[in-house]
């Protein structure tokens, strides 16, 4: 494929950049301001965070003002904006065991160490559009959350707890196994150029960072046999996490807490034959914000890439983590909307010498035999009016 | 237990830290800007839960400060696009590296800041739990 670089479009981009921020802003409603953006579409930027792996409430909630709520567009930009930036530090491992817990369910087992805790969820509601919202006010705004507060007695509030982790259960009475030991370097995707087999520090790499549909569409087709990987959630659990890094003095500092979704998902491993005793392993899944989707099918999709035998899309690590990079495949899709004049143009007219040389090997047939009516003449009236189709 | 006193400063009201750092704090000492605050990257390394395979989860933004108060270095270093609370942060750590005679007031300020946060904590814990789920099987009713 050839590229020659064109010009003369400048004006024309710079009106269309003007026209698309005037479509944005014609009907003159009050600007959205990043506050109201940050705490009112908490999951949409949590997403986009995660997509753009980089954590930044604040930036994520402009981004996805400035392009208009496109969630593909705005994690793009937040990836872009993270390049510009130096890295500076290295956290500490986080320490799930230790979350602020929001919200941690199991589907696996119904009485697990804490209970199972809802947290903040609309998994169990019905889908019914809300119209109470066309007229929210500040006042009713007020009023829930007043209501809402009194439900707690303020003057005595329980102690915040952690909570046991359901795999430590398992892994203590020996139902856990490990899978076959693979390739433990921890490598850095965003470092160095991921090769197939990737070990598997860079697949979680790169599924944390994957597209919420994309890796959604794969987990799904290996749920329903494509795949050979139908988990049941171990142990989902969404909330605060606290990040430390060592400071120029050689200090470990804590430096805040960031909002993670993880999923443990259990699945039966393979077993070495027909006599060996069936055991389970997990498929982990670790997102920035509450992205339940994305945390589960990573579950999934770790699980798969780690499945021998099959060989279904999800199973096949370079289809997997090449494919569900939102940014990369936005991007590769994007380019097709930029000029392919020359390429199409070299195309356009391989076709047209190849037409030419079938109705003349026809007309040369026709002439030894009339058999063979004559084709139609092609209609040239398409491409009459613009020159660059004439050929 | 003792309140970690960065996870107070970095948790606590920034209107309430800002106050206290100008009130309480610039009026008594030369608090020499070294490294003015500026935003960078914290890689979060994360790991899986059962075979410890550590991987990066992506980055954070984070901004980080350094100042120098009689002498003694201090770094601020938080999550975010946080210029005031880096700077404020950096200025409290030099304060405790150059055990000034002032640390009671801080100390103080900490104290009341860390009480804030586990009510503020507590509270959201307490209506989480409230989410929480009591089964009973069909036949108890």
């Amino acid at each position: 494929m050839g590229y020659v670089a064109v010009k003369g479009g400048t004006e024309a981009i710079e009106n269309a950049t003007d026209l698309v921020e005037f479509y944005r802003v014609r009907d003159q409603t009050s600007p959205v301001q990043l506050q109201q953006l940050q705490a009112q579409f908490r999951l949409a930027i949590d997403k986009i965070m995660g997509e753009g792996s980089f954590y930044a409430p604040e930036y994520g909630a402009l981004a996805l003002k400035q392009v208009e709520g496109d969630g593909l567009e705005a994690a793009f930009i937040l990836r872009a904006f993270r390049a510009t930036l130096s890295r500076k530090y290295y956290s500490a491992i986080l320490d799930t065991k230790s979350m602020f817990v929001q919200r941690r369910i199991s589907s696996s087992f119904r009485d697990i160490p804490g209970g199972q805790v809802l947290g903040p969820t609309r998994d169990y509601t019905q889908r019914l559009i809300d119209t109470r919202l066309v007229d929210e006010t500040n006042e009713h705004i007020r009023a829930f959350l007043a209501g809402f507060a009194s439900r707690i007695d303020a003057a005595t509030p329980g102690e915040v707890t952690t909570f046991g982790k359901v795999v430590d259960i398992l892994r203590a009475q020996g139902l856990l196994k490990e899978v076959r030991p693979e390739d433990r370097r921890v490598v850095d995707i965003t470092r160095e150029a991921v090769k197939f087999p990737a070990p598997r520090s860079a697949r979680l790499q790169m599924l944390a960072r994957a597209e919420t549909g994309g890796i959604m569409a794969l987990g799904y087709s290996s749920m329903r046999g494509h795949g050979g990987v139908h988990p049941t959630v171990g142990e989902l659990r969404v909330g605060l996490v606290d990040v430390k890094v060592t400071d120029p003095a050689g200090r470990n500092r804590y430096i805040g807490r960031i909002r993670v979704t993880e999923a443990e998902m259990i699945t039966e491993a393979q077993t070495a034959g027909k006599e060996a005793v069936p055991y389970y392993a997990i498929g982990y899944g670790l997102c920035f914000g509450q992205n339940e989707t994305k945390a589960i099918c990573m579950g999934i999709l770790d699980r798969a890439l780690r499945t021998e035998g099959n060989r279904a899309p999800a199973n096949d690590q370079e289809f997997v983590l090449y494919h569900t990079d939102g940014i990369e495949a936005m991007g590769f899709t994007s380019h097709l909307k930029l000029p392919h004049y020359v390429t199409f143009q070299s195309g356009l007219s391989n076709l047209r010498e190849a037409v030419d040389r079938e109705r003349a090997a026809k007309k040369d047939q026709g002439q030894s035999s009339t058999a063979e009516p004559e084709p139609p003449e092609q209609p040239a009236v398409v491409f009459a009016e613009n020159p660059d189709l004439t050929g | 237990m003792a309140p970690d006193r960065d996870y107070v400063l970095c948790e606590c009201s920034l209107e309430a830290l800002k106050t206290f750092v100008s009130d309480q704090l610039l009026p008594y000492y030369q608090v020499n800007l070294t490294k003015a605050p500026a935003t960078c990257l914290t890689m979060v390394r994360a790991e899986d839960s059962v075979e410890n395979q550590e991987f990066y989860l992506g980055e954070a933004l984070t901004t980080e400060c350094e100042v120098e108060v009689n002498g003694q270095a201090g770094y601020g270093i938080c999550l975010g696009d946080e210029p005031d609370r880096a700077y404020c942060l950096a200025t409290v750590d030099a304060l405790f590296a150059a055990g000034d005679a002032r640390l009671p007031t801080v100390e103080a300020f900490l104290a009341a800041q860390w009480a804030a946060i586990q009510q503020r904590e507590r509270l959201e814990f307490s209506q989480i739990m409230r989410t929480k789920v009591d089964f009973k099987l069909m036949e108890q009713g």
